[in-house]
């Protein structure tokens, strides 16, 4: 690692965060991003690349990264592990034929090397549908009492009204923080 | 022809006892000779990207990708690979440069130093270095490039009418 990038690490022990959103195409992810932002949620197409917005709560910087999750943009996730402290994992909670691809998805980035440190929180999207199934249903579809590897959460949401997305945020920012800043 | 060929490797010897010096004052953190060799690494850092050498390093870089970025909210995967060569090509230069300009640089050595001496670095300085690695400042400076390249660098557009002259206009 060269002199730039340890500069870069050094300064994002200072208050900043990495947080990377991930999911299977059409699980909200650019919605709940946009929604954070404040930016109209109306219209959103399909992700083909990433978006990044930077956002102040709380004192600290939230860098967040969302990544498309189409399924041939998949492998191009692990292009954005690094740095990495808080992974979300987006559910379209409406998707049940998708949720065995979700759960094997979820559990293939837990085995990946560089996202190890970081924190989970998993947004059970598109509470707002009828369909939807609730946390509870999404924490046992996706085997999420086996993780032993990462800190997690499950948080039911909806990105459309906005509904507990701050809530999410707050439980990832604590662990984190709890995790990195009292460590110094 | 004995003598000279001595005298050379005396040269030689010296260096090499230079460098082991300097290797020390490095290592050595509280002394206030590793605080002035420091402080030379930085002054030199400065140097290097202030330099012609480095804004041609970054125009040929640009010149070569810039056809890639457009002034989309949302960026294309094909970014990032660009943007991780760019602060690769960059940490080799500042590398190379110092390593040929300082004797016994080691960047190992310098980095562990440059950790435990944040507050020494002159925050212009810092933040310069941050921005190499920052990805929308990254972005902004292709789009900024892309503008300029294409007749765009101005947006003067709203301000300015434009009206055709000669016998065309007069209709």
């Amino acid at each position: 690692m060269g002199l730039l990038t340890i500069l870069k690490k050094m300064k994002q022990k200072e208050r900043e965060m990495r947080l990377l959103m991930l999911g299977l195409d059409n699980a909200g992810k650019t919605t709940i991003l946009k929604k954070f932002n404040g930016e109209d949620v109306s219209t959103i197409s399909p992700t083909l690349g990433f978006n990044i917005k930077t956002l102040e709560h709380r004192g600290f910087k939230l860098n967040i990264w969302d990544v498309g999750g189409q399924k041939s943009l998949r492998s191009y996730w692990r292009n954005y592990f690094e740095s990495t402290d808080g992974l979300v994992w987006v559910v379209d909670s409406a998707d049940r034929l998708r949720l065995d691809d979700c759960r094997r998805e979820l559990g293939a980035l837990l085995l990946e090397e560089r996202l190890a440190g970081a924190t989970l929180l998993v947004f059970a999207n598109k509470q707002d549908l009828p369909g939807a199934l609730s946390k509870e249903a999404i924490r046992e579809a996706l085997a999420l009492d086996d993780i032993k590897s990462h800190h997690w959460c499950v948080i039911g949401c909806s990105a459309v009204t906005g509904e507990n997305l701050l809530a999410g945020v707050d439980w990832l920012l604590d662990d984190i923080a709890a995790r990195i800043f009292t460590a110094d | 022809m004995e003598i000279q060929e001595q005298s050379v490797r005396s040269c030689a010897e010296n260096m090499v006892e230079m460098v082991d010096v300097d290797e020390e004052l490095f290592a050595v953190s509280s002394s206030s000779a590793a605080d002035s060799a420091f402080d030379a690494v930085i002054g030199c850092i400065e140097d290097i990207i202030m330099e012609e050498d480095f804004q041609h390093l970054q125009q040929s870089f640009m010149e070569k990708h810039y056809l890639e970025f457009d002034d989309s909210d949302e960026n294309k995967l094909s970014y990032t690979p660009i943007f991780n060569e760019y602060v690769d090509l960059l940490e080799k230069h500042l590398e190379q440069q110092l390593t040929e300009r300082i004797p016994g640089f080691n960047m190992n050595t310098f980095i562990e130093l440059l950790m435990h001496n944040k507050e020494e670095v002159p925050d212009d300085i810092y933040d310069m270095l941050l921005t190499f690695t920052d990805f929308m400042a990254f972005k902004e400076m292709f789009l900024e490039y892309r503008a300029a390249k294409e007749g765009r660098g101005l947006d003067l557009s709203q301000g300015l009418v434009v009206t055709s002259v000669g016998p065309a206009g007069s209709m």
